[in-house]
């Protein structure tokens, strides 16, 4: 034992050398390479292919378009995609195309170099596709958005109806918005119905996205957190007038948004504009229930950003795509091309056919959108779909994932009643001072 | 505990007060004792009762406020879903393999080296002991991407191998084996080796027949780990036809929805084949080492 | 077997004193190169995947190591940033109170399921599959149940002590009482893993110490103590070291229960580690945080090896 220690320890240092000399700029790119003939194959990450579609989709519209390219889809986990793309970069077998599933990580992949830059193809799109801006970082582009997501407000017709309440006109504040969720409620009790005036699920995005992206001046890094007050308080006062089902119960019984505005448990649902394909799915099979929705802009901090003649503020993270800087030199073109595609009209029409929100709301897209079957045409919820302001949720910060951290436990303590909103406040301050200055 | 057992002529011997004692209490006794495992057993069953009940819902009916005990309506077609929408016989296949394997690699690896450590003096032997407890100490998720690199490196992420390598060499069946070697009278191998076995024969001939119990447990154990083993395969496994079940019932959760029904009705299927294996495997703790009629 | 049965006073295989001194040297080599060829199958598997990673680990706790880039050396500058941390001295703290509760619970149960169940009893068998339950069924699964039995305003646990007039706490939703229902599940569900452990130990009890006990007059408590303990004594230290050091890596009942809430009253210090790791990118930060949690670990089980050895002797 004795001698072998110092081997032991000479062979480990050998390796932690190799390891960090070559830390994930290895270049070989699992299986595919481009053949003599012209003909190449693309790897792109894609999650959950069974039940999400999207990837296949772009990729078939793709290759129809290029039958010289093909694109073979690597398939991760949807809650773990980032840990395990982590460990294929750093080991170099990741694919050549992965998807930036938000922008807490993007920050992530791009400073550690693990994204080529492709300002090209992002130069090259159409000024009206959403969320470009975002993958930019010292003028460079690093990802190209195919998909841009927004929260808006659904809410159910028949229950409006029951409860004899004013339906969303496009106009709501977050006080209309909590004045309605308590007229409904009692409305309905009256009609002898258990349904609540809203659902907000127990993510921190449902109250601090909008608060970030609608206060003038608030600002994630500063590390003044103050900007959440008044969100937090109209939403503590909706849990204790029995308006919404308490945060405790939404975690104890781990309640889902789709079962609870898709069983008609509540009038409204604060939620982003995936849901729309998941609830048509859903009425079409029977899981949810049969009746009239509609989805309107998310209510405003004040009437300057709110009605149907403003633009409202709202947000989410663009979903994008980049490419592996492991990948073969003679690959990038197609690779850049496959991009192009998917964030421009082709991937637009060939999403928003399966009822995913494109990053590029041309009108054309907008009608194959509100062709699908099942979904309310009024022009609210048209307008609501296409026009909105959406802000970032997640900043390209070095300090965006620690701060979240912060906030998602601030998150937790004030609607669990364990801290005041201001005890809160002043801990989260603290202890990003603490964690997030170095 | 033998006393009910023995037969009735030794028990001559024994006082009477003793056997006044025993006789009137021992059914009373036993009618509680089977009264309160039964209870126990209805509340320790409780989440996997929620389980079955779940996976004969449909999807948003799964969780509610209250709790819906009765599924209304039944929903049988979840059973046959799963085998169509998923590759479930696939995945069975994979994590029986990796169970197996690994099940069979750690016990006799873990069980020969635990004679070394248990039987066998040697220098630094001990501190050696004390490094593969140390590993056991450390959380993989800290090495993990360490030890992905390297693995990479030898080509072998996302194969089943990476999976057999990670867990078939553990510390754990090391140190349970060396502990119940340790129970083994030192004079059964003294004997062995007057009747001349070498310390390998005394290890295939005395130790591992004497140690049926503590095999029995660590095989159990070792294969329940495998099997329900979820961060290794999701960091190794890439393919779908290598996925194990637990990688696969997370295919059922897609990036905003979830198929609750279906995930419990996967939980549901991957639970019985260990619950045969343990029945099956329980009826091995019976006398080992105990009944070899060493005097003490 | 039972033919084998050896005159104490006459050691075996001993050589006379003279010849002891000549051949000892060799003895020790011989002795030394069979331990080895037993340990070296499972030692070239565990030294390659386990150690060197192990050990690679313990260099990056002292660099700035974000994974893609390189790992910059900066000597103790993590161990030092870790006595300002305040969350890691909040995690630090949730786990001590967690493996301190802990331990002794699940000890004294999975002891007391497996003195049970080690009867001649009928359905026995389906009475230790059932114990073991628990811990083969999904931990999403017990996570749900229970945080539904425990919820403060809908579950029946807090139903049940309302018949008793007590006003039941908000367990999982509270900072106060979440981590004694994570306490809770966790003995629920590890009892019957430990039970099985101590089974194993329990048929290496002979059954003739218990009748000469029994002969003697000793009462059910004086056998269990004079008889059961001391021979179960290398299975109990086996089960108390593990048990000490899960429960020091406890992880995954706490990330589907809480997820470290309310706030952060229970998070824990492998929750810790993967989220400075995973999650903020800083994986040299998050190894000096495994590093930390190695050393107690370490320091414990040393410890309860020696007061071990004490009680061998």
């Amino acid at each position: 034992m004795k001698r072998r220690t110092p081997m032991v320890i000479a062979a480990t240092a050998a390796i932690a050398l190799t390891l960090t000399a070559c830390g994930g700029s290895d270049g070989d790119t699992a299986g595919s390479t481009s053949g003599g003939d012209g003909k190449v194959t693309l790897s792109l990450a894609g999650w959950s292919l069974a039940s999400t579609p999207e990837f296949k989709t772009i990729a078939d519209a793709f290759t129809a378009q290029n039958p010289n390219v093909t694109v073979e889809l690597k398939e991760y986990d949807a809650t773990n995609y980032d840990t395990q793309m982590t460990a294929d970069l750093a080991a170099g077998t990741a694919p050549d195309i992965f998807v930036q599933k938000n922008l807490k990580m993007f920050y992530t992949y791009q400073s550690g170099q693990q994204l080529l830059d492709v300002s090209d193809v992002t130069n090259a799109l159409d000024a009206a596709t959403g969320g470009k801006d975002a993958y930019t970082v010292d003028g460079k582009s690093y990802a190209v958005p195919y998909r841009q997501d927004s929260w808006v407000l659904y809410y159910n017709k028949d229950l409006f109806n029951k409860a004899g309440v004013a339906l969303p006109d496009g106009s709501w504040t977050w006080d209309d918005y909590a004045n309605a969720a308590k007229a409904v409620t009692t409305g309905l009790k009256g009609a002898g119905s258990k349904a609540l005036g809203t659902y907000q699920h127990s993510w921190q995005s449902t109250v601090q996205g909008f608060a970030l992206a609608q206060t003038a001046g608030a600002d994630l890094a500063s590390g003044d957190f103050s900007y959440l007050k008044p969100y937090y308080e109209r939403v503590l006062d909706l849990q204790d007038a029995g308006a919404q089902v308490p945060l405790g119960t939404v975690t104890t019984n781990s309640l889902t948004y789709q079962a609870q505005f898709g069983t008609q448990q509540a009038a409204m649902l604060p939620m982003g504009s995936w849901y729309i394909a998941t609830l048509l799915q859903q009425q079409a099979n029977g899981e949810a229930e049969d009746f009239e929705w509609g989805i309107a802009p998310a209510p405003q901090l004040d009437a300057s950003t709110a009605g149907t003649s403003a633009t409202p503020v709202t947000f989410a993270d663009p979903t994008g795509l980049g490419i592996n800087p492991g990948i073969d030199k003679g690959k990038v073109d197609a690779a850049k091309k496959f991009l192009a595609f998917a964030a421009g009209e082709g991937g637009a029409q060939a999403l928003a056919k399966i009822g995913i929100t494109p990053a590029l709301l041309s009108d054309a897209v907008t009608d194959t959108y509100f062709g699908l079957e099942g979904i309310p045409t009024d022009d609210l919820s048209k307008f609501a779909w296409q026009t909105h302001d959406t802000r970032p949720e997640n900043p390209v910060l070095p300090t965006t994932a620690i701060l979240q951290n912060i906030l998602n436990d601030f998150h937790t303590a004030v609607l669990s009643g364990s801290v005041s909103v201001d005890d809160g406040l002043a801990e989260a301050a603290a202890r990003a001072k603490s964690e997030a200055s170095f | 505990m033998a006393a009910t057992l023995t037969p009735p002529t030794p028990r001559i011997e024994e006082p009477p007060v003793a056997d006044r004692r025993r006789s009137p209490l021992a059914p009373v006794g036993r009618v509680l004792g089977y009264a309160v495992m039964i209870i126990a057993s209805a509340a320790i069953l409780l989440p996997f009762a929620w389980m079955i009940i779940s996976s004969l819902k449909s999807n948003n009916q799964v969780f509610t406020i209250p709790i819906q005990w009765i599924p209304d309506p039944f929903v049988w077609q979840n059973y046959l879903d799963i085998w169509q929408k998923s590759d479930m016989s696939t995945w069975l296949k994979n994590t029986l393999i990796l169970s197996v394997t690994v099940t069979f690699l750690q016990v006799l690896t873990g069980s020969f080296a635990a004679y070394g450590f248990s039987r066998i003096r040697f220098p630094g032997r001990d501190v050696l002991f004390l490094v593969y407890i140390g590993t056991i100490a450390v959380p993989w998720q800290a090495y993990m991407i360490p030890q992905f690199i390297m693995l990479s490196k030898m080509g072998l992420s996302n194969t089943l191998w990476a999976i057999i390598a990670l867990q078939a060499f553990g510390a754990f069946g090391v140190f349970l084996m060396k502990q119940y070697f340790e129970s083994v009278p030192e004079e059964l191998s003294e004997a062995a080796r007057i009747d001349g076995l070498s310390e390998y024969g005394i290890w295939r001939r005395i130790m591992m027949p004497l140690c049926v119990p503590a095999i029995a447990s660590l095989s159990l154990i070792t294969f329940v780990n495998t099997w329900n083993d979820y961060l290794g395969p999701l960091i190794y496994l890439r393919d779908r036809d290598l996925w194990t079940i637990q990688i696969g019932l997370k295919t059922f959760i897609s990036q905003y929805n979830a198929e609750h029904a279906l995930i419990m009705t996967g939980s549901v299927l991957s639970v019985l084949p260990i619950a045969v294996i343990f029945l099956l495997g329980q009826r091995y703790f019976v006398e080992g080492i105990a009944s070899t009629g060493v005097k003490g | 077997m039972s033919t084998l049965v050896v005159d104490d006073d006459r050691r075996a295989g001993e050589p006379p004193a003279p010849l002891r001194r000549r051949r000892s040297l060799s003895l020790t080599l011989r002795s030394t190169l069979v331990g080895w060829s037993f340990i070296l199958p499972n030692f070239i598997g565990f030294a390659v995947l386990t150690l060197v990673p192990v050990v690679i680990l313990f260099y990056m706790s002292m660099t700035s190591w974000n994974v893609f880039g390189a790992a910059n050396w900066v000597g103790l500058d993590n161990f030092e940033r870790l006595l300002q941390d305040r969350s890691f001295h909040k995690a630090l703290t949730n786990t001590l109170y967690y493996a301190v509760v802990h331990i002794p619970l699940t000890l004294g149960a999975s002891l007391g399921l497996a003195l049970l169940l080690n009867r001649k009893l009928k359905g026995v068998a389906f009475f230790r599959t059932v114990a073991f339950f628990p811990y083969i069924t999904s931990v999403v699964a017990i996570a749900v149940v229970w945080n539904m039995l425990l919820s403060p305003d809908t579950g029946p646990v807090n139903q049940i002590l309302g018949w008793f007039g007590i006003d039941g706490p908000g367990w999982t939703t509270s900072s106060t009482w979440a981590m004694p229902a994570i306490i809770l599940v966790s003995v629920w569900r590890e009892m019957g893993y430990y039970m099985l452990l101590f089974l194993a130990g329990l048929q290496t009890v002979p059954t003739q110490l218990y009748e000469a006990a029994r002969l003697d007059g000793a009462s059910a408590w004086q056998r269990f103590t004079n008889v059961t303990l001391p021979c179960l004594r290398p299975t109990t230290f086996f089960v108390t070291v593990m048990l000490t050091i899960a429960s020091f890596k406890v992880l995954d009942l706490v990330l589907v229960m809480t997820n470290g809430g309310p706030g952060q009253s229970t998070l824990v210090l492998s929750q810790y580690i993967f989220n400075k790791g995973f999650v903020e990118n800083q994986f040299g930060y998050a190894s000096s945080v495994a590093v930390v949690l190695f050393l107690i670990c370490i320091a414990v089980t040393i410890f309860q090896f020696l007061v071990n050895k004490r009680r061998e002797s």
